[in-house]
């Protein structure tokens, strides 16, 4: 189902923002945000998955009911996870798109990532100190 | 110990009235701040010492080692990136301009992915600022336009807005009307006397037509903008000229969306419009507590607020150009100095995946994401809770930080001042 994808802050990402390894940070930040009516068309429930795809890049979150959020668009908490599929384009003024992307939503069994998991993908390694 | 009026180190509210309790060296409680506040001073999570990454894993070395690497690959580069500024204080964002032009590199901050937008906005039709003790004391209509402070800045209600009264506003909550403008309900829509639920991308054209509306010219407007009715649109117009003193706060509800920098020059022409019937402001609601100090560090330094490019051997400033994001998605550097920040968490991963080329040198209190991409990470003294410094609110306005606790690390202004001094001798022991 294609949907518009918004990211920002919220509470809980801010909290773990200077503690990001955390399980806490990682789960706010893959959080999706969707209206009750578009989970009902991708036939899941809060508490199931889903994947996000742009350009080629997706992601799994876990779907989550709001009434705040208008039928259409899902919101995700900014961070790691959203940032997977945010394109790099700035369009000449060195701030990307980090709302108002037209993504491809879709129900996955498949398991989310931990924001140490999420850089390696990139090739990074993680710190486990 | 209570050590009290600390001012807090996390947002661009800077509240300057928290109390922090002290036992034996360690933060133990802390009185007024909010959530995000608290927990910034209660995290115990640091880095012990400077790390370096090895094949086989993560090996702790000395700081005079760190120190003397990090200036040996700003050597070797022929095009370092140096980012992020925006978690440090005035005196270290004035160290890494320094360094910056000693190594012909490019400085840039957060603001390139927050408020730079803002900036270019700013460039082209000016600013209608004022400080937040005005807005206090003064305003009776709040637009928070984009922007959830609820969440992002917690006390910014309180201190400022639709719970403090004012020296003309004795009764903030029954005096002052709360617009906010938004594409989903939050919880300071909540709180909103009126609501603009706008469709995403919608921006421009309301702002757009609540110019018109003011200007006289209303009759242009259809039934509904960007899923906002025409009624509603010239109810708050109607609101905004009518107000006594109106201040217009934003956040990256315009920055980040389509039309960016545009989208914030046409919300500065509607207080230029709004202020021909009354007295208008307008202030960004910037983020990181030190944003806006590198903003105002930068420019005094080298004439530009942020990305400046120094390979010309002159500061140079082309935001698209020499911002941080395009730099890397361009995979145009060969060595990053991050300094109190986060790109590989806040970064788009086409940039990111540029970290893993090229050797990154971070100086950070906390293990983060980057430190997933570094060669090398000093861990410092926290800027406003074990180091003292300078920062600018998000008004502008320049206070003290102070130091509540010695924790017994380097401060970032150290570092970068003993990297630079290598640089400067030749890079000799």
């Amino acid at each position: 189902m294609r949907m518009v994808l918004n990211t920002g802050r919220t509470i809980p990402q801010g909290n773990f923002v200077e503690y990001k390894p955390s399980p806490e940070y990682g789960a706010e930040t893959s959080r999706a945000f969707l209206a009750p009516l578009d989970l009902m068309d991708l036939g899941i429930e809060a508490g199931d998955r889903v994947r996000i795809t742009y350009g080629g890049r997706s992601v799994v979150l876990t779907a989550a009911a709001s009434d705040d959020v208008p039928p259409g668009t899902l919101f995700v908490p900014y961070g790691a996870h959203a940032n997977h599929v945010v394109p790099a384009a700035t369009h000449g003024t060195g701030m990307p798109d980090f709302k108002g992307i037209g993504v491809e939503v879709e129900h996955t069994g498949e398991p989310v990532k931990t924001v140490w998991e999420l850089m390696e993908d990139l090739g990074g390694k993680r710190y486990d100190r | 110990m209570i050590v009290r009026d600390v001012i807090c180190p996390f947002c661009a509210c800077l509240c300057d009235d928290l109390d922090v309790h002290v036992e034996e060296g360690k933060v133990t409680a802390v009185d007024n701040a909010c959530d995000l506040g608290s927990h910034k001073f209660l995290t115990d999570h640091r880095m012990k010492g400077p790390v370096r990454r090895t094949a086989s894993g993560w090996q702790e070395i000395t700081l005079e080692e760190a120190i003397c690497e990090t200036a040996e690959l700003l050597m070797a580069a022929e095009r370092p990136l140096l980012y992020g500024w925006s978690g440090t204080c005035g005196e270290a964002q004035s160290a890494g301009v320094h360094l910056a032009e000693l190594v012909g590199g490019v400085i840039d901050a957060t603001t390139s992915v927050c408020h730079g937008p803002s900036i270019l906005a700013i460039q082209e039709v000016g600013h209608p600022g004022c400080t937040l003790g005005q807005v206090k004391n003064r305003a009776n209509v709040v637009v928070y336009w984009g922007c959830n402070p609820m969440h992002a800045h917690p006390r910014h209600l309180s201190r400022y807005t639709t719970y403090a009264d004012g020296f003309f506003v004795r009764n903030a909550f029954k005096e002052r009307k709360v617009i906010v403008a938004d594409v989903r309900g939050t919880d300071s829509t909540n709180v909103a006397d009126e609501f603009i639920r706008l469709q995403p991308g919608g921006d421009y054209a309301v702002l757009g037509a609540l110019r018109a509306i003011v200007r006289g010219k209303g009759d242009v407007v259809p039934e509904e903008v960007a899923g906002v009715s025409r009624e509603q649109l010239f109810r708050i117009a109607e609101i905004c000229k009518k107000a006594r003193y109106g201040a217009f706060f934003f956040g990256m509800g315009l920055t980040q969306t389509a039309g960016k920098y545009k989208n914030v020059r046409n919300a500065i022409e509607l207080v230029d419009e709004l202020s021909r019937h009354t007295k208008w402001t307008l202030t960004p609601m910037r983020g990181h507590f030190n944003v806006y100090g590198f903003n105002e560090v930068c420019t005094w330094m080298t004439g530009y607020p942020y990305a400046v490019d120094f390979s010309r051997g002159m500061a140079f400033y082309n935001p698209g150009e020499t911002t941080a994001v395009d730099i890397l998605a361009r995979k145009e550097c060969d060595m990053c100095l991050v300094v109190a920040s986060d790109p590989a968490a806040h970064f788009p991963a086409e940039a990111v995946e540029h970290f893993s080329s090229i050797p990154v040198v971070q100086l950070d209190p906390f293990p983060n994401l980057t430190t997933a991409f570094s060669r090398i990470q000093i861990p410092v003294a926290v800027s406003g809770i074990d180091a003292e410094g300078t920062a600018y609110r998000m008004d502008g306005v320049p206070l003290r930080l102070r130091k509540v606790v010695d924790r017994g690390y380097p401060e970032d202004a150290m570092i970068l001042s003993a990297i630079t001094r290598r640089i400067a001798d030749g890079g000799g022991p």
